[in-house]
Protein backbone atom coordinates (compact mmCIF):
# COMPACT_ATOMS: atom_id res chain seq x y z
CA UNK A 1 0.00 0.00 0.00
CA UNK A 2 1.69 3.31 -1.32
CA UNK A 3 1.60 6.14 1.54
CA UNK A 4 -0.80 9.34 1.06
CA UNK A 5 0.80 12.07 -1.26
CA UNK A 6 1.06 15.40 -0.46
CA UNK A 7 -2.22 16.04 -1.56
CA UNK A 8 -3.63 13.37 0.17
CA UNK A 9 -2.61 14.12 3.39
CA UNK A 10 -3.33 17.31 2.97
CA UNK A 11 -6.98 16.58 2.50
CA UNK A 12 -6.69 13.89 5.30
CA UNK A 13 -5.13 16.87 8.08
CA UNK A 14 -8.35 19.21 6.81
CA UNK A 15 -10.73 16.94 7.29
CA UNK A 16 -9.38 15.62 10.70
CA UNK A 17 -8.91 19.70 11.76
CA UNK A 18 -12.70 20.07 10.98
CA UNK A 19 -13.58 17.01 13.00
CA UNK A 20 -11.25 18.56 15.90
CA UNK A 21 -13.35 21.77 15.48
CA UNK A 22 -16.64 20.41 15.64
CA UNK A 23 -15.92 18.15 18.57
CA UNK A 24 -14.51 21.28 20.79
CA UNK A 25 -17.57 22.81 20.11
CA UNK A 26 -19.92 20.68 20.91
CA UNK A 27 -17.98 19.51 24.39
CA UNK A 28 -16.81 16.26 22.62
CA UNK A 29 -20.11 14.40 21.83
CA UNK A 30 -19.14 12.14 18.98
CA UNK A 31 -23.29 11.93 18.44
CA UNK A 32 -23.17 15.72 17.00
CA UNK A 33 -19.99 15.41 14.46
CA UNK A 34 -21.04 12.35 12.75
CA UNK A 35 -20.71 13.53 9.21
CA UNK A 36 -17.21 15.07 10.19
CA UNK A 37 -15.64 11.66 11.93
CA UNK A 38 -16.71 9.54 8.46
CA UNK A 39 -15.36 12.37 6.33
CA UNK A 40 -12.06 12.27 8.29
CA UNK A 41 -12.32 8.06 8.45
CA UNK A 42 -13.26 8.43 4.40
CA UNK A 43 -9.69 10.50 3.65
CA UNK A 44 -7.40 9.02 6.04
CA UNK A 45 -6.00 5.62 6.04
CA UNK A 46 -7.52 3.55 9.34
CA UNK A 47 -3.46 3.67 10.54
CA UNK A 48 -3.61 7.77 11.02
CA UNK A 49 -7.15 7.28 12.26
CA UNK A 50 -5.97 5.40 14.94
CA UNK A 51 -3.38 7.64 15.44
CA UNK A 52 -4.79 11.20 15.02
CA UNK A 53 -7.45 9.94 17.53
CA UNK A 54 -4.87 8.61 20.55
CA UNK A 55 -3.29 12.00 20.05
CA UNK A 56 -6.35 14.37 20.45
CA UNK A 57 -6.64 12.31 23.82
CA UNK A 58 -2.66 13.20 24.41
CA UNK A 59 -3.21 16.56 23.19
CA UNK A 60 -6.33 17.11 25.92
CA UNK A 61 -4.58 15.88 28.73
CA UNK A 62 -1.27 18.18 27.82
CA UNK A 63 -3.40 21.16 28.21
CA UNK A 64 -5.40 19.93 31.09
CA UNK A 65 -2.01 19.56 33.01
CA UNK A 66 -1.36 22.55 31.53
CA UNK A 67 -4.15 24.72 32.86
CA UNK A 68 -4.89 23.11 36.06
CA UNK A 69 -1.81 21.30 37.09
CA UNK A 70 -1.03 17.75 38.24
CA UNK A 71 -3.06 16.11 41.12
CA UNK A 72 -1.08 12.86 41.73
CA UNK A 73 -3.62 9.66 42.33
CA UNK A 74 -4.35 9.26 45.73
CA UNK A 75 -1.90 5.64 45.99
CA UNK A 76 -2.64 3.55 48.82
CA UNK A 77 -1.67 4.82 52.37
CA UNK A 78 1.83 4.01 53.39
CA UNK A 79 1.32 2.15 56.93
CA UNK A 80 2.60 4.27 59.87
CA UNK B 1 49.44 65.38 39.60
CA UNK B 2 51.44 68.08 37.90
CA UNK B 3 54.45 66.70 39.46
CA UNK B 4 54.17 63.60 38.16
CA UNK B 5 53.48 65.30 34.79
CA UNK B 6 56.46 67.27 34.76
CA UNK B 7 58.62 63.84 35.92
CA UNK B 8 56.49 62.05 32.81
CA UNK B 9 57.54 64.88 30.32
CA UNK B 10 60.86 65.16 31.58
CA UNK B 11 61.59 61.33 31.33
CA UNK B 12 60.07 61.36 27.83
CA UNK B 13 61.19 63.69 26.29
CA UNK B 14 62.17 66.82 27.76
CA UNK B 15 65.73 65.36 28.77
CA UNK B 16 67.16 64.91 24.62
CA UNK B 17 65.43 68.32 24.48
CA UNK B 18 66.75 69.93 26.80
CA UNK B 19 70.58 69.30 26.27
CA UNK B 20 70.01 70.59 22.58
CA UNK B 21 68.62 74.35 23.97
CA UNK B 22 72.32 75.20 26.25
CA UNK B 23 70.65 77.91 28.47
CA UNK B 24 67.97 75.40 29.41
CA UNK B 25 70.68 72.77 30.31
CA UNK B 26 72.36 74.92 32.08
CA UNK B 27 69.27 75.84 34.37
CA UNK B 28 68.25 72.64 34.54
CA UNK B 29 71.98 71.66 36.26
CA UNK B 30 71.54 74.48 38.64
CA UNK B 31 68.26 73.45 39.85
CA UNK B 32 69.62 69.83 40.04
CA UNK B 33 72.08 71.46 42.42
CA UNK B 34 69.46 73.09 44.27
CA UNK B 35 67.42 69.47 44.66
CA UNK B 36 69.96 67.94 46.04
CA UNK B 37 70.92 70.44 48.43
CA UNK B 38 67.51 70.54 49.79
CA UNK B 39 66.47 68.16 53.09
CA UNK B 40 64.10 64.65 51.95
CA UNK B 41 60.89 65.91 53.19
CA UNK B 42 59.57 68.60 51.09
CA UNK B 43 61.36 67.37 48.10
CA UNK B 44 57.94 66.71 46.04
CA UNK B 45 56.07 70.19 45.79
CA UNK B 46 59.91 71.92 45.70
CA UNK B 47 60.74 69.59 42.13
CA UNK B 48 57.43 70.47 41.19
CA UNK B 49 57.30 74.50 41.67
CA UNK B 50 60.93 73.78 40.22
CA UNK B 51 59.63 72.00 37.14
CA UNK B 52 56.55 74.38 36.73
CA UNK B 53 59.12 77.80 36.70
CA UNK B 54 61.55 76.15 34.08
CA UNK B 55 58.09 75.42 31.82
CA UNK B 56 57.13 79.33 32.50
CA UNK B 57 60.82 80.63 31.57
CA UNK B 58 60.42 79.05 28.31
CA UNK B 59 57.46 80.73 26.73
CA UNK B 60 58.61 79.31 23.17
CA UNK B 61 55.21 77.21 22.54
CA UNK B 62 56.97 74.69 20.35
CA UNK B 63 58.87 72.67 23.43
CA UNK B 64 55.27 72.35 24.88
CA UNK B 65 53.59 71.01 21.64
CA UNK B 66 56.85 68.78 20.73
CA UNK B 67 56.25 67.14 24.24
CA UNK B 68 52.72 67.21 23.88
CA UNK B 69 53.39 64.79 20.30
CA UNK B 70 56.22 62.98 21.74
CA UNK B 71 54.04 61.83 24.68
CA UNK B 72 51.02 61.26 22.45
CA UNK B 73 53.21 59.16 19.98
CA UNK B 74 54.52 56.65 23.28
CA UNK B 75 51.06 56.55 24.31
CA UNK B 76 49.96 55.53 20.95
CA UNK B 77 53.04 53.44 20.88
CA UNK B 78 52.85 51.24 24.11
CA UNK B 79 48.73 51.28 23.69
CA UNK B 80 48.91 50.12 20.65
CA UNK B 81 51.62 47.44 21.48
CA UNK B 82 49.14 45.89 24.72
CA UNK B 83 46.18 46.32 21.72
CA UNK B 84 48.31 43.95 19.53
CA UNK B 85 49.52 41.89 22.78
CA UNK B 86 46.11 41.36 23.84
CA UNK B 87 44.71 40.28 20.12
CA UNK B 88 47.50 37.92 19.70
CA UNK B 89 46.68 36.68 22.58
CA UNK B 90 42.71 36.40 22.34
CA UNK B 91 43.33 35.07 18.80
CA UNK B 92 45.37 32.18 19.87
CA UNK B 93 43.09 31.51 22.56
CA UNK B 94 40.51 30.97 20.37
CA UNK B 95 42.11 28.96 18.01
CA UNK B 96 42.76 26.32 20.86
CA UNK B 97 39.20 26.32 21.93
CA UNK B 98 38.14 25.85 18.38
CA UNK B 99 40.47 22.87 18.16
CA UNK B 100 39.66 21.30 20.96
CA UNK B 101 35.86 21.66 19.50
CA UNK B 102 36.59 19.52 16.53
CA UNK B 103 38.76 17.14 18.62
CA UNK B 104 35.36 17.03 20.96
CA UNK B 105 33.23 16.14 18.12
CA UNK B 106 35.80 13.94 16.44
CA UNK B 107 35.38 11.51 19.57
CA UNK B 108 31.50 11.74 20.26
CA UNK B 109 29.93 9.07 19.25
CA UNK B 110 27.16 10.37 17.18
CA UNK B 111 28.00 10.59 13.83
CA UNK B 112 30.64 8.39 13.29
CA UNK B 113 30.66 5.70 10.61
CA UNK B 114 30.17 5.48 7.08
CA UNK B 115 26.75 5.21 5.82
CA UNK B 116 26.02 3.14 2.52
CA UNK B 117 22.13 3.28 1.42
CA UNK B 118 20.77 3.63 -2.26
CA UNK B 119 19.23 6.68 -2.73
CA UNK B 120 15.03 7.94 -4.56
CA UNK B 121 17.17 7.00 -8.12
CA UNK B 122 18.56 3.67 -7.02
CA UNK B 123 21.79 4.95 -6.76
CA UNK B 124 24.37 3.44 -4.45
CA UNK B 125 25.21 6.45 -1.93
CA UNK B 126 27.89 6.48 1.31
CA UNK B 127 28.84 9.16 3.55
CA UNK B 128 31.85 10.38 1.93
CA UNK B 129 30.00 11.18 -0.85
CA UNK B 130 28.26 14.05 0.73
CA UNK B 131 32.28 15.38 2.77
CA UNK B 132 32.46 18.92 1.42
CA UNK B 133 29.16 19.98 1.59
CA UNK B 134 26.68 20.68 4.44
CA UNK B 135 24.19 18.20 5.44
CA UNK B 136 21.03 18.08 6.70
CA UNK B 137 19.70 14.61 8.00
CA UNK B 138 16.46 13.65 8.99
CA UNK B 139 15.55 10.30 9.51
CA UNK B 140 11.37 9.23 9.06
CA UNK B 141 9.18 7.07 6.91
CA UNK B 142 6.68 7.57 4.05
CA UNK B 143 3.61 6.21 6.19
CA UNK B 144 4.33 8.83 8.94
CA UNK B 145 0.84 10.77 10.07
CA UNK B 146 2.10 14.00 10.65
CA UNK B 147 5.30 14.93 12.10
CA UNK B 148 7.78 13.38 9.57
CA UNK B 149 6.04 15.74 6.60
CA UNK B 150 5.74 18.59 9.13
CA UNK B 151 9.47 18.16 10.00
CA UNK B 152 10.48 17.80 5.86
CA UNK B 153 8.90 20.82 4.96
CA UNK B 154 10.09 22.67 7.91
CA UNK B 155 13.79 21.26 6.88
CA UNK B 156 12.65 22.74 3.08
CA UNK B 157 11.82 26.00 4.39
CA UNK B 158 15.28 26.06 6.43
CA UNK B 159 17.57 25.08 3.02
CA UNK B 160 15.47 27.57 0.69
CA UNK B 161 15.92 30.69 3.68
CA UNK B 162 19.93 29.53 3.19
CA UNK B 163 19.60 29.05 -0.35
CA UNK B 164 18.36 33.08 -0.66
CA UNK B 165 21.71 33.77 0.98
CA UNK B 166 24.20 33.87 -2.10
CA UNK B 167 27.24 34.14 0.50
CA UNK B 168 25.77 30.89 2.64
CA UNK B 169 27.81 27.57 0.63
CA UNK B 170 24.62 25.26 0.06
CA UNK B 171 22.98 23.01 2.02
CA UNK B 172 22.40 18.78 1.05
CA UNK B 173 19.04 17.89 2.56
CA UNK B 174 18.73 14.32 3.31
CA UNK B 175 15.97 11.62 4.47
CA UNK B 176 16.94 8.36 5.53
CA UNK B 177 14.07 5.85 6.07
CA UNK B 178 13.58 4.11 9.54
CA UNK B 179 10.72 2.02 7.46
CA UNK B 180 13.02 -0.22 4.78
CA UNK B 181 9.74 -2.89 4.81
CA UNK B 182 7.77 -0.69 2.49
CA UNK B 183 10.16 2.55 1.85
CA UNK B 184 11.80 1.24 -1.13
CA UNK B 185 13.50 3.13 -4.24
CA UNK B 186 10.55 4.28 -5.93
CA UNK B 187 8.33 4.98 -2.75
CA UNK B 188 10.82 7.31 -1.61
CA UNK B 189 11.05 9.15 -5.04
CA UNK B 190 7.16 9.36 -4.68
CA UNK B 191 7.55 11.28 -1.78
CA UNK B 192 10.74 13.53 -2.02
CA UNK B 193 8.82 15.22 -4.59
CA UNK B 194 6.63 17.25 -1.88
CA UNK B 195 9.76 18.71 -0.71
CA UNK B 196 12.69 20.72 -1.23
CA UNK B 197 13.82 20.00 -4.95
CA UNK B 198 17.09 18.73 -3.71
CA UNK B 199 16.15 16.63 -0.72
CA UNK B 200 18.13 13.02 -1.47
CA UNK B 201 15.79 10.68 -0.23
CA UNK B 202 17.88 7.26 1.34
CA UNK B 203 17.11 3.76 1.56
CA UNK B 204 18.52 -0.23 1.58
CA UNK B 205 18.38 -3.26 3.42
CA UNK B 206 17.09 -3.65 6.74
CA UNK B 207 20.34 -4.23 8.30
CA UNK B 208 21.75 -1.24 5.88
CA UNK B 209 19.21 0.93 7.69
CA UNK B 210 19.80 -0.10 10.69
CA UNK B 211 23.93 0.22 10.47
CA UNK B 212 22.69 4.21 8.92
CA UNK B 213 20.67 5.03 12.15
CA UNK B 214 22.90 3.63 14.50
CA UNK B 215 25.50 6.02 13.96
CA UNK B 216 23.34 8.47 14.88
CA UNK B 217 21.46 6.97 17.67
CA UNK B 218 18.13 6.40 15.93
CA UNK B 219 15.79 4.80 18.01
CA UNK B 220 12.86 3.24 15.81
CA UNK B 221 10.36 0.84 16.73
CA UNK B 222 7.17 -0.48 14.03
CA UNK B 223 3.86 -0.87 16.18
CA UNK B 224 1.23 -2.99 15.56
CA UNK B 225 0.59 -4.37 12.16
CA UNK B 226 -3.47 -3.64 11.64
CA UNK B 227 -5.66 -5.60 9.10
CA UNK B 228 -4.47 -3.63 6.07
CA UNK B 229 -1.04 -4.56 7.50
CA UNK B 230 0.04 -0.85 7.94
CA UNK B 231 1.25 0.30 10.76
CA UNK B 232 3.11 3.70 12.45
CA UNK B 233 7.08 3.47 13.15
CA UNK B 234 7.71 4.94 16.05
CA UNK B 235 11.23 7.06 16.17
CA UNK B 236 14.05 9.90 16.79
CA UNK B 237 12.72 12.88 14.89
CA UNK B 238 15.91 15.21 15.43
CA UNK B 239 17.56 17.19 12.80
CA UNK B 240 21.02 16.90 12.14
CA UNK B 241 23.49 19.36 11.18
CA UNK B 242 26.59 17.70 9.80
CA UNK B 243 29.86 19.44 8.72
CA UNK B 244 31.63 19.55 5.42
CA UNK B 245 33.92 17.24 7.21
CA UNK B 246 31.46 14.68 7.69
CA UNK B 247 31.56 15.93 11.70
CA UNK B 248 28.37 15.95 13.73
CA UNK B 249 27.65 19.77 14.64
CA UNK B 250 24.38 20.77 15.92
CA UNK B 251 20.56 19.14 16.41
CA UNK B 252 17.05 20.67 16.54
CA UNK B 253 13.91 18.69 17.92
CA UNK B 254 10.81 19.38 17.23
CA UNK B 255 9.98 22.78 19.36
CA UNK B 256 13.12 25.05 17.60
CA UNK B 257 11.33 26.91 14.55
CA UNK B 258 12.52 27.30 11.10
CA UNK B 259 13.93 30.71 12.21
CA UNK B 260 15.39 29.25 14.69
CA UNK B 261 17.57 26.82 12.90
CA UNK B 262 18.41 28.79 9.65
CA UNK B 263 20.14 31.23 12.05
CA UNK B 264 21.65 28.92 14.28
CA UNK B 265 23.07 26.86 10.67
CA UNK B 266 24.32 30.37 9.52
CA UNK B 267 26.39 31.18 12.65
CA UNK B 268 27.55 27.61 12.58
CA UNK B 269 28.48 28.28 8.66
CA UNK B 270 30.00 31.42 9.97
CA UNK B 271 32.36 29.99 12.71
CA UNK B 272 33.32 26.84 10.65
CA UNK B 273 37.10 26.36 9.81
CA UNK B 274 37.90 23.89 7.67
CA UNK B 275 39.97 21.08 9.31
Amino acid sequence: MAAPNSAERKACWDARDQLWKCLDDSDDKAASCQNFQREFEAKCPAQWVKYFTKRRDFLKYKEKLQTEGFTPAEGPRQPS
Amino acid sequence: MLGLRCIVGDLCGGGRLLRRLPHVQQKWRCESVQLYGLPPAPRLPRQTQVCFLSQGQNPTGSRAKMKLRTRLLVTLLFGGGLLAVWWFVHREKQQKLHRQRIEQLQKVAVGQGDFSLLDHTGRRRTKRDFLGSWVLLYFGFTHCPDICPDELDKLSAVVLALDQDASLPPVQPLFITVDPERDNVAALARYVKDFHPRLIGLTGTPEEVKHAGRDYRVYANPGPKDEDGDYIVDHTILIYLVSPDGLFLDYYNRMKTQEQITESIRNHMKTYVRL
